[in-house]
């Protein structure tokens, strides 16, 4: 599991120390076509990883993105503690690891580059929407 | 209006990006970052173009502006020009003072170092883009 998470762009540079105990408290979950993984209006417990599969974001009845493997979801609830903004559904068999909030905000208070990998993800997808809202 | 060190950690200690940290952590961040003062309709960022840097500001206020249209106004407290930084990428927005302003400023390439120093800044600054992204969806539907 250390080589998938290794792959990972969110978790590229973090010290293996980090990285043993990411491992320890990570889970994997299997989801089938149509199920959902993170429902919008629900408190958020965890981030989520895709290993294999795909996966569309849905806020209200419009598609707003599809992700693929590597990508991750549901940070946003894990940091601001606010409802999940967005369903998430998969399209296929899909593998995902899963983070539990705690464990991550753990991390995050002692791991510095993890913190970084993620405010540069988030910065991107601010960026993405401000896109997305031009058009 | 350059601040006494004292009165700049004292103006520190009291803006949220800073709040977790100690009295002798404040002074590093002060000696770290420089004081600039700016006149109004000083253009700070600008849309589309490199050169930048990381700005909290102290005093005054500024308008975030994308294309001529103004997208939100910055006052004591807030911070930007990170977005860029993190991302590699030019700013996305001009930012104007629209009243005198008093600053703190990190040089570009600093910022990452200075993060990795200081996690608790880190953090806020996570929680605070946590909270734009979430503007930006509410804005979207």
């Amino acid at each position: 599991m250390t080589s998938a998470l290794g792959r990972v762009p969110l978790f590229e540079g973090v010290s293996e120390e980090s990285m043993e105990r990411l491992v320890a408290v990570t889970g994997e979950m299997e989801f089938e076509p149509g199920q959902f993984v993170v429902l919008q209006g629900q408190v958020g417990t965890g981030l989520y990883v895709i290993v294999g599969g795909s996966v569309r974001v849905v806020r209200g009845t419009e598609e707003i993105a599809r992700l693929g493997p590597n990508d991750f979801f549901g940070e946003l609830s894990v940091i601001d503690q606010m409802p999940r903004n967005a369903s998430v559904q998969a399209i296929e068999p899909t593998r995902c690891l899963a983070l539990a909030s705690w464990d991550l905000l753990d991390l995050l208070e002692s791991d510095a580059k993890l913190s970084l990998n993620l405010i540069r993800g988030l910065a991107a997808r601010v960026r993405g929407q401000g896109e997305l809202h031009h058009h | 209006m350059a601040l006494s060190p004292q009165e700049l950690v004292d103006t520190l200690a009291g803006l949220s990006l800073f709040a977790d940290l100690s009295r002798p952590q404040l002074e590093q961040v002060a000696h770290k970052m420089t004081e600039e003062s700016y006149p109004v309709g000083q253009r700070i960022l600008r849309q589309g173009f490199t050169g930048t840097g990381f700005y909290v500001i102290l005093d005054g206020e500024v308008a975030v502006r994308i294309d001529g249209d103004e997208r939100a106004r910055l006052q004591k407290g807030d911070f930007f020009g990170e977005m860029s930084i993190l991302l590699g990428e030019p700013p996305v927005a001009d930012v104007v003072t629209t009243r005198q302003l008093h600053v703190l400023h990190l040089g570009g390439p600093e910022l990452e170092g200075f993060l990795r120093d200081h996690p608790p800044i880190m953090y806020r600054m996570l929680k605070t883009v946590a909270m734009r992204l979430r503007n930006a969806s509410q804005l979207r539907s």
